[in-house]
C-alpha cells in the first residue's frame, strides 16, 4: 500500500503510528514537500492480517530476537518463556507488540531510523549489558547525521566517532 | 500523476526487506542442515507422529544427528513421544535450545510453550472474529520462526511432522524449498487411502516435490496367543497403491500395542524394545529413507567415530 499526495505528486511517507487501541492502529502519512498528512486507520481484522505476517510497519527497527512472534503472540505461555523484549534490548513490553507496536512506538517523526539486517545481527553480538547502551548511541548518531538506516558503515562510523 | 509502480519502496515499512530477510535467517539456520525430510498424509490419525519418533530413534541409533521439528501446531504430540515435555528451552540472541531428547535428538513443538496438558494454543489480538482468515497466516509464521530460530546447530537430519491436511504441503514448500524428501504415511483402509492419493497428486504433481515414498502403518495384528497375522482394515494393498501412483513403497509397519505404550512413556519403541516386530519394521523402513537419501557415507562415519 503506497500513498501519493495528489497536488505534490510525491510519495507520502510513515510519520507516526499509534496503537493498537480496541483492535485499531493508527498510521499518519506525511507529504515530504507540503507537509499534509492523512491518516491510514484500520479496522481489527486488518491490524490482525499485518500482524499475522510477522512483518514491523515502519520498518525493522531493533534487532532480531528469536521467536518474538511465537512468544508475542501466544495467549497463555510457560512462566519461563520471556516475553519478547526480554532478550533483546528493543521492544515496549506490550505483549501484542513484538509484531507491530515496537515500530509505532518507535516512528515518532518524519525519517526515524532503522536497522539493516546485518547491523541488527552485528548490534546481537554486542554484549547484553552493553547493547542497550551501544544501541541508542547508534542510533542517536544516525539521527544526528540524517541517516534513514543503520547500516553497518554507519555501525562503523558511530565506533570511531565514539571510540566504541 | 505518479502510480503505483513509479514509487520504489513503500512509505518506509519496507514488507518486502522484513520478508526477504526472514527469509534469509531461514536460509542460513538451514544451510546447516544435510537433509530437511517431511513427513505427512493428508489424513489425521494414521500414525505419522509416532512413526517420525522412531525414524528419529532410528538415525540417531545409528550415530546420526537428528532433529525433530513438530510442525503440528495445535495438536503436538513429539514431545510426550520422546519424553521432552519437561524440559525448558532456552532462549538466547542467537536462537533457542531445542529439547535434546533419547540419544541426542534434538526437538522442537508447540508443546514446549504451553503450560499444561489442558492449555490450548491460543493467539492474542484483538479479534478472534474471522480467525479462519488469519489463523493459518498465523501458524505459517510460526513454522517459520520454529524453522529459523532454533539452534538447531550441524544436523545431518531434520524430520517434519506435519498436521494433516493436503494443503500443508506447498506451505511448507514455500518456506522450505529445498525440502530433500517427503514420507507419505497412511492406513490400510480405503478411507485413508482416498485421502493420502490426494497428498501424492499435490506432491508430486502440483509442488514437484521429491517423495521418498509411501509407509502402511497400522498393516495388521498379530495375535499374541498364536502369532497369526489378521488385517485389521480391508483397503487397497499399499504396496499395489504406491505402484499404481508412481512412488516407492517403504514397507509396512504392523499394529502393535507395545508401539503405542512405549509413545505413551516417552521412549521410541525402537529403543526400549528393539526386536519388537514393529521396531525391527521401522528400522527397516530407515535404511531405506536413508538409501534414498544417501545418509550412507554419515552412518558409515558415525561407526567410525562413535
Amino acid at each position: 500500500m503506497k500513498f501519493l499526495c495528489v497536488p505534490c505528486d510525491v510519495p507520502m511517507k510513515i510519520t507516526e503510528t499509534k496503537g493498537p487501541e480496541e483492535g485499531s492502529l493508527t498510521l499518519v502519512f506525511g507529504c515530504p514537500t507540503c507537509r499534509r498528512q492523512v491518516a491510514l486507520l484500520t479496522n481489527p481484522m486488518e491490524t490482525q492480517m499485518v500482524r499475522s505476517l510477522d512483518v514491523k510497519i515502519g520498518g525493522q527497527q531493533a534487532p532480531h530476537d528469536p521467536m518474538a512472534f511465537v512468544r508475542s503472540s501466544l495467549a497463555v505461555k510457560r512462566e519461563e518463556v520471556p516475553s519478547p523484549n526480554e532478550l533483546s534490548s528493543a521492544g515496549s513490553g506490550c505483549p501484542f507488540t513484538s509484531i507491530a507496536n515496537s515500530a509505532f512506538e518507535r516512528q515518532g517523526s518524519m525519517g526515524g531510523v532503522i536497522w539493516s539486517e546485518e547491523a541488527a545481527e552485528r548490534l546481537n553480538n554486542i554484549p547484553g549489558f552493553v547493547r542497550s547502551w551501544a544501541q541508542k548511541g547508534i542510533e542517536q548518531y544516525a539521527q544526528e547525521k540524517g541517516y534513514e538506516k543503520i547500516t553497518v558503515e554507519v555501525m562503523e562510523e558511530a565506533r570511531q566517532r565514539f571510540g566504541m | 500523476m505518479k502510480t503505483y509502480g513509479d514509487i520504489p519502496g513503500d512509505a518506509g515499512s519496507d514488507v518486502l526487506g522484513q520478508v526477504n530477510a526472514q527469509q534469509e535467517r531461514l536460509r542460513a539456520r538451514m544451510a546447516k542442515i544435510h537433509a530437511k525430510v517431511a513427513v505427512l498424509s493428508g489424513k489425521g490419525g494414521v500414525g505419522k507422529s509416532v512413526i517420525v519418533a522412531n525414524l528419529a530413534a532410528a538415525f540417531a541409533k545409528g550415530g546420526l544427528r537428528v532433529g525433530v521439528l513438530d510442525a503440528d501446531i495445535n495438536g503436538p504430540s513429539l514431545g510426550k513421544m520422546l519424553g521432552v515435555r519437561g524440559q525448558r528451552l532456552a532462549f538466547e540472541t542467537a536462537g533457542v535450545q531445542p529439547a535434546l531428547g533419547p540419544l541426542g535428538i534434538r526437538v522442537l513443538s508447540m508443546d514446549l510453550f504451553l503450560p499444561s496438558d489442558e492449555t490450548p494454543v491460543l493467539w492474542t489480538g484483538p479479534t478472534e472474529g474471522g480467525g479462519y482468515l488469519w489463523r493459518g497466516a498465523m501458524e505459517t509464521a510460526t513454522l517459520r520462526e520454529f524453522l529459523a530460530d532454533t539452534e538447531w546447530g550441524e544436523l545431518d537430519l531434520l524430520l517434519l511432522d506435519l498436521p494433516p491436511g493436503t494443503d500443508r504441503i506447498p506451505s511448507l514448500l514455500s518456506l522450505l524449498p529445498e525440502l530433500h524428501g517427503i514420507v507419505i504415511v497412511t492406513l490400510p483402509s480405503q478411507v485413508s487411502q482416498l485421502i493420502v492419493a490426494k497428498s501424492v497428486t499435490v506432491a508430486k504433481e502440483i509442488v514437484k516435490a521429491p517423495v521418498l515414498g509411501l509407509i502402511e502403518n497400522m498393516a495388521a495384528h498379530r495375535c499374541a496367543h498364536c502369532g497369526a497375522e489378521e488385517p485389521l482394515f480391508a483397503g487397497e494393498d499399499s504396496a499395489r497403491m504406491a505402484e499404481r501412483l508412481a512412488i516407492p513403497f517403504l514397507g509396512r509397519v504392523p499394529f502393535d500395542p507395545v508401539l503405542t505404550r512405549c509413545a505413551d512413556e516417552g521412549t521410541p519403541v525402537l529403543l526400549s524394545c528393539p526386536t519388537a516386530p514393529a521396531a525391527e519394521a521401522l528400522s527397516r523402513i530407515a535404511a531405506r529413507i536413508g538409501e534414498a537419501l544417501r545418509l550412507a557415507p554419515a552412518l558409515a562415519e558415525a561407526k567410525e567415530n562413535p
